[in-house]
């Protein structure tokens, strides 16, 4: 498999708008954090240790999947920068991963749900991502690729804490299980800050899914366990998993209120955003980012019904700098960016839903 | 009274100092007492006290002792990692470790951190090798024919004691077998 096939502009399979509670989970990812005894961890490693681990790493992958041949490897020194980008864009790899230089990797499966970096903060990050609230798959498909492994790789392990890693805040499991959620009515009503607070008290976090700083862009957040030692993988993601579907409770409930007692309101609010993405000419990713969370609500809700949510979900990935650069074909001021953005956009909006257009603006207030 | 200064004119100003607790007095004339004072002052050239030892004496406590202090920290320096050179203090800078074997180096000291950031300090999940529930068995097994074989060096029972250590060598091996015989 060439690395073109991941670079397609195309949504991710963990973004396919399938799986449970779809309209408000986004996305699980399960990342287990493993390393090898007898290696010193990246931080402090030589060049010889780092290019050690990911051929005894690579061979270990390749050897469990001799006849499948799911694992693709690659090279981040060998990839130029735009292209490190859109992976980071498309949550394939890690913003870190993607600076580093010394013999870092990562292996890719063919459908992008399961990947390995190798050499980013730790020997080997094994990630699994899979559209919709699906935390016990996904860990279940994390933990069988890690027992395979296991059989091949001599994982550093200590009885009393777990598996190691170089940061304590990993240590134990090494287990980080993390749910995208679009969350715009608890963020409308402004309960959100209620949530993150209750979260923390549970031993859980709440991000940005643009990355750190962006805490709210699109309404969108990554809950996940801060804990990992003291506590069972089985546990961790069970509360979790309740946690979520409070949350989730949450959402539905703000939702109703807020179309009960301002109906009208919305439905002009979420034609608005999607005239904006249908037809403006400059976007700069903020207001892209909100525009898709107000159009995928109103979809939610039903009073927009000429959009697919797969339609959605793939914008929300492409209006990312990296992803509009490739459209272009060139790195871009940001300025040049924002037209390339909203270019993008209605192209992506306008194409399927030319017919249906009138029919659905009639059928709004049904 | 001569004053002590300048050995001719006559003293008429009293200065009063109290130094590490003792108490002293000069005696100057005016001209003298002018010239050290406030910003002049050259009594005891000799010695320059230091900050902290005047702290110590304005509130009467014992002087900090500067040696003690010295050596807890190297013995501190001195617990350095021995695969990968970090000490605690760097792991508390970086805030990560630099290789597995850290985890062994700072066995002591790591539990206070992690009980800030953790639920525990102690793993209680999945294991390489085995099912953990195997491994549990063995290892409580191992330890309650330890703790009888403690009894009976105790009761110089060495017949008893030999067999017992011969008990766990078999175990230990069967432990050791089984995390490497798994397919």
């Amino acid at each position: 498999m060439n690395l073109e096939h991941f670079l397609k502009s195309e949504a991710p399979g963990w973004m396919d708008g399938k799986g449970l509670d779809a309209d408000i989970v986004l996305s699980t990812r399960i990342r287990l954090a493993r390393n090898l005894e007898s290696y010193r961890f990246p931080l402090s490693f030589s060049e010889q240790e780092a290019k050690q681990v990911d051929e005894v790493v690579t061979q270990a992958l390749l050897n469990i999947n001799k006849d499948k041949r799911i694992f693709s490897h690659f090279t981040i020194q060998e990839m130029p920068a735009l292209q490190r980008q859109v992976l980071v864009e498309k949550h394939l790899i890690s913003p870190l991963l993607a600076k580093k230089e010394k013999h870092a990797s990562v292996l890719l499966s063919e459908d992008e749900t399961m990947s390995v970096m190798v050499n980013e903060e730790d020997h080997l990050r094994i990630q699994c991502l899979l559209p919709g609230l699906q935390l016990s798959e996904t860990y279940a498909l994390a933990n069988q690729l890690d027992s395979q492994l296991e059989r091949h790789l001599p994982y550093a392990f200590n009885e009393s804490f777990g598996y190691l890693t170089s940061c304590p805040t990993n240590v134990g499991t090494g287990l980080r299980a993390s749910v995208m959620m679009h969350l715009p009515a608890l963020t409308l009503s402004k309960q959100i800050k209620a949530v993150t607070q209750m979260l923390a008290r549970f031993g859980m976090v709440v991000r940005g899914i643009y990355g750190e700083g962006s805490e709210n862009l699109g309404n969108i957040y990554q809950i996940s366990n801060q804990v990992t030692l003291g506590k069972s993988e089985e546990e961790i993601i069970e509360d979790l998993q309740n946690v979520v579907v409070q949350i989730i409770q949450n959402e539905r409930g703000a939702r109703q209120s807020l179309q009960k007692n301002s109906r009208i309101v919305l439905e002009d609010r979420f034609n608005r955003s999607l005239g904006t993405l249908r037809y403006a000419r400059v976007m700069t990713s903020e207001e892209a980012a909100a525009s898709l969370s107000n159009v995928r609500l109103g979809v939610d809700l039903g009073i927009i019904k000429d959009v697919p949510l797969n339609i959605l979900n793939e914008c929300m990935i492409l209006i990312q700098p990296g992803f509009v650069q490739q459209y272009a074909g060139t790195t871009l001021q940001p300025t040049e960016r924002d037209i390339f953005r909203a270019k993008l956009l209605r192209e992506k909006l306008n194409v399927n839903s030319q017919n249906s257009l009138e029919k659905g603006e009639e059928r709004y207030d049904v | 009274m001569i004053c002590e200064h300048c050995q001719e004119r006559q003293a008429s100003v009293t200065v009063t100092q109290v130094i590490n607790g003792q108490k002293s007095e000069r005696h100057y004339c005016e001209v003298c007492a002018k010239q050290f004072h406030p910003f002049n002052i050259d009594f005891h050239k000799e010695e320059q006290i230091p900050i902290h030892q005047l702290v110590a004496n304005l509130f009467g406590l014992p002087v900090w002792n500067n040696t003690q202090e010295k050596t807890q920290t190297t013995t501190q320096k001195a617990t350095q990692c021995p695969k990968c050179g970090f000490t605690f203090r760097h792991f508390l800078n970086e805030g990560k470790l630099g290789c597995p074997q850290c985890y062994e180096t700072f066995s002591k000291q790591l539990p206070q951190v992690l009980t800030k950031i953790q639920a525990g300090t102690t793993h209680s999940g999945k294991a390489p090798g085995k099912p953990s529930k195997d491994h549990t068995w063995v290892k409580k097994q191992i330890e309650t024919i330890r703790e009888q074989l403690q009894i009976a060096i105790m009761e110089e029972r060495f017949e008893d004691a030999a067999k017992l250590r011969d008990e766990i060598k078999e175990l230990e091996r069967k432990l050791e077998h089984g995390g490497a015989d798994t397919p």
